[in-house]
């Protein structure tokens, strides 16, 4: 089969090829096209739209983007990035590891108690090829009427596919990574849509981290923008228990829409870590559906914007329960000109009555031109409810910054200690294993602009 | 007569803060081996003479200088006045959530001494340290004065200028909020500062602290300035008197 014949733009033809290419199923390709015919009838969103009034969503031409295809083939020796060997060394207790990188997908090594136990660790297209019954109704389970979704739902060619049987309970985390890259290297005029998703069955236990990220590119050379559209559906059967950690490094000609979509059923939980550190206009959407009575939601973000590079977060905590709980923290801290704005919807559904609801959202501003909005926003229907939000924007306390510098530390030093500690808060309810450690490594390197 | 240098010399100091003159100037020398100690009612300026000794960029010099161990410090930021030497114990440590005090510790000994001591090393010290002012285990993995009580506060403060040996340390009112068991173990901290090469400067405005720590040089600080400097005995006769016994010395009765 010879690739270059290929339609890869993002068109109608590109789905019906991904769909012959992969000898896709009928079912799984009827799923594509009507994805695809929903994104078409629905408008791209501009900067007017709410949602997405501090993306410059304007520079994005996807008219220009060649997507590729993630795991074409599998290579037992594809080169990881350095970084990610360093980074597994934190997961020294992992349950496997599923890393795709460019087009090559380094197979997943599963320890064998695990798959003998019928847990499923391994690429997306793995997953349609093998268990395509037992993932079929998970595709189109959570509806979306957003524009990006439905891109992703009708071109997904690459990703993750976890499943933990009921009453499993697992102690190392699963780690998953999607490095993007082009055949020159970094990411250029390309576009991705990987897609993960992770059942956790009824009373099961398991952690997941995702790691997201693109080769940077080499200095003096333009690059076009490229795209990583990221849909993450997280489904938590009723008892069940999940620990997620998404980590995201894209480098600075990245143009990232991301969507995560934890589904929380009866007496089940999530608790949840996103950390995003690059990429030039990062869009992303976290959304928690608490669907069942004593279902649970925690989650936390970290972002650490420095140059240009935009955030905007939209995060719902959507209770459609009685007796349900949510609590969201975000910390925001930026260096140099990066904006983020952060848009936290609290939603109670009528019947959802005794619920508890939480939001907090700090910005930290760092670089004299950085800018921080947060917009909460409530619809609560239920009248017995719990609910609080509350949000800061400020630069460093100086006189926090005077305290340290007094006993010797210099004035970047000082800095690095406080946005460290800012981020403390939150790190330190991640309990993945070192997961943390490696965070704070991370933080360290963008903090010192490496 | 000792051909000694000076310590700290403060030269005709005058400091403003958001435009008001607070420090109207101070002079002041102390050298080595000294214990001082500067009483003032609240709101004569103390607090603004601790701050500006350490560079606190709020409050701005507009005229004369500081010396210390002979060097002129007017200019440099606290950071620097630190590893030449200066400690100030904060009489109002402000907390910093998210900075464990052993990472901070360790970091500020580091910077102050210009070398990473090894780690066995540093915890061998600072344990010994801990021992003295009566500070738990548990306080090196809680966030800096974060949720702290006043007293804790005030031993982490004396515990960070064991650690650092400044060549002089400036407590601003460490006495305050104290009850007598922490007052007797905070002052044995203070006076374990003290040998020959060094020099402490005790802000405070009760006599109090000064039963335990006995100063050899008392002044008596008023909107802004030294009005008056005694020996240890003048702390007593503060007490006894008043402040206003010194005010009204100053000030000839139908001028004020
Ligand atoms: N940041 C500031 N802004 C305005 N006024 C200040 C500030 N800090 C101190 N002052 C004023 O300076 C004077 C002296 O305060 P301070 O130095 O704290 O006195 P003390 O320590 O002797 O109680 C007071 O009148 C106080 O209101
Ligand atoms: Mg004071």
């Amino acid at each position: 089969m010879s690739e270059s014949k290929l339609v890869n733009t993002i068109a109608r033809e590109r789905v019906d090829n991904l769909a012959s290419q992969n000898g896709e199923p009928s079912w799984l390709k009827e799923l594509r096209v009507s994805s695809w015919e929903a994104y078409l009838q629905t408008p791209m969103p501009t900067g007017r739209d709410e949602d997405w009034r501090k993306t410059e969503i304007e520079s994005l031409d996807l008219s220009n983007l060649n997507a590729i295809d993630l795991s074409t083939k599998k290579d037992e020796k594809a080169k990881l990035p350095e970084w990610f060997e360093t980074a597994l060394t934190f997961f020294d207790n992992h349950s496997g590891v599923v890393a795709e990188v460019g087009q090559a997908s380094v197979p997943a090594k599963l320890p064998a108690e695990l798959a003998a136990k019928g847990v499923i660790f391994c690429t997306l297209k793995e997953a349609l090829r093998d268990h395509a019954e037992l993932i079929r109704p998970y595709l189109s389970q959570i509806e979306s009427d957003q524009k990006f979704v439905l891109m992703n739902k009708a071109l997904f060619n690459g990703g993750t596919f976890l499943y933990v049987p009921p009453n499993v309970e697992i102690e190392g985390p699963f780690v998953s990574l999607t490095h993007f890259t082009s055949s020159n290297g970094s990411p250029n005029g390309v576009a991705i849509f990987p897609r993960l998703i992770a059942v956790l069955g009824s009373h099961s236990k398991a952690s997941l981290v995702n790691i997201l990220s693109s080769e940077p590119g080499k200095e003096n050379k333009t690059t076009l923008r490229s795209l990583a559209n990221v849909l993450v559906e997280v489904h938590v059967a009723p008892g069940a228990k999940c620990e997620y950690l998404e980590v995201q490094r894209f480098d600075s000609n990245v143009f990232a829409v991301t969507r995560t979509h934890n589904q929380v059923e009866q007496d089940a939980s999530v608790k949840s870590l996103t950390v995003a550190l690059g990429g030039s206009q990062l869009k992303g959407d976290i959304a928690t559906v608490l669907n069942a009575k004593g279902a649970e939601s925690d989650l936390q973000g970290i972002v650490l914007g420095d140059t240009d590079e935009h955030y905007s977060f939209n995060t719902i905590q959507k209770h459609n329960a009685p007796d349900t709980s949510s609590n969201i923290n975000f910390r925001v801290a930026l260096k140099g000109n990066a904006q983020s704005i952060y848009q936290g919807v609290i939603e109670v559904a009528k019947i959802a009555q005794k619920t508890a609801a939480f939001q907090s959202n700090k910005n930290l501003l760092l670089g004299n031109e950085a800018r921080a909005d947060s917009i909460p926003k409530l619809e609560i229907l239920a009248d017995d409810v719990k609910c609080s939000h509350g949000a800061t924007v400020g630069p460093v306390d100086r006189e926090q910054v005077f305290y340290l510098m007094s006993r010797g530390l210099s004035a970047p030093a000082a800095e690095e200690l406080i946005v460290t500690g800012f981020f403390r808060q939150i790190l330190e309810a991640c309990t993945i294993g070192r997961a943390k450690d490696w965070v704070y490594d991370v933080l360290a390197e963008k903090i010192h602009g490496v | 007569m000792t051909a000694k240098q000076p310590i700290l010399s403060v030269q005709n100091l005058h400091a403003k803060v958001e435009d008001k003159e607070i420090l109207k100037g101070v002079n002041l020398e102390i050298f080595p081996g000294e214990v001082h100690a500067i009483m003032g009612r609240n709101g004569s300026g103390k607090s603004t003479l601790s701050y500006t000794l350490m560079g606190h960029p709020r409050y701005v010099v507009t005229e004369g200088k500081i010396l210390f161990k002979g060097i002129d410090i007017t200019e440099m930021t606290p950071d620097e006045r630190a590893r030449t030497g200066l400690a100030l114990a904060f009489q109002y440590p402000v907390a910093i959530p998210g900075v464990s005090v052993s990472n901070f510790v360790r970091a500020s000994v580091n910077a102050v001494r210009g070398k990473d001591v090894p780690i066995k090393e540093f915890r061998a010290e600072l344990k010994e340290q801990m021992k003295k002012l009566g500070v738990a285990n548990e306080f090196l993995g809680r966030y800096i004065n974060d949720g702290f009580s006043g007293g804790e506060k005030k031993r982490l403060e004396i515990l960070q200028l064991a650690l650092l040996k400044p060549a002089l340390a400036v407590l601003d009112e460490t006495d305050s909020g104290l009850d007598i068991d922490a007052l007797k173990t905070v002052s044995e901290g203070i006076n374990n500062l003290s040998n020959p090469e060094t020099a402490i400067l005790l802000i405070t405005h009760y006599q109090r602290i000064l039963n335990y720590v006995e100063p050899q040089f008392v002044h008596v600080f008023q909107d802004g300035r030294i009005v008056k400097s005694g020996g240890g005995d003048l702390s007593k006769e503060l007490e006894a008197r008043g402040y206003d016994w010194v005010s009204q010395e100053l000030t000839p009765s139908g001028v004020s």
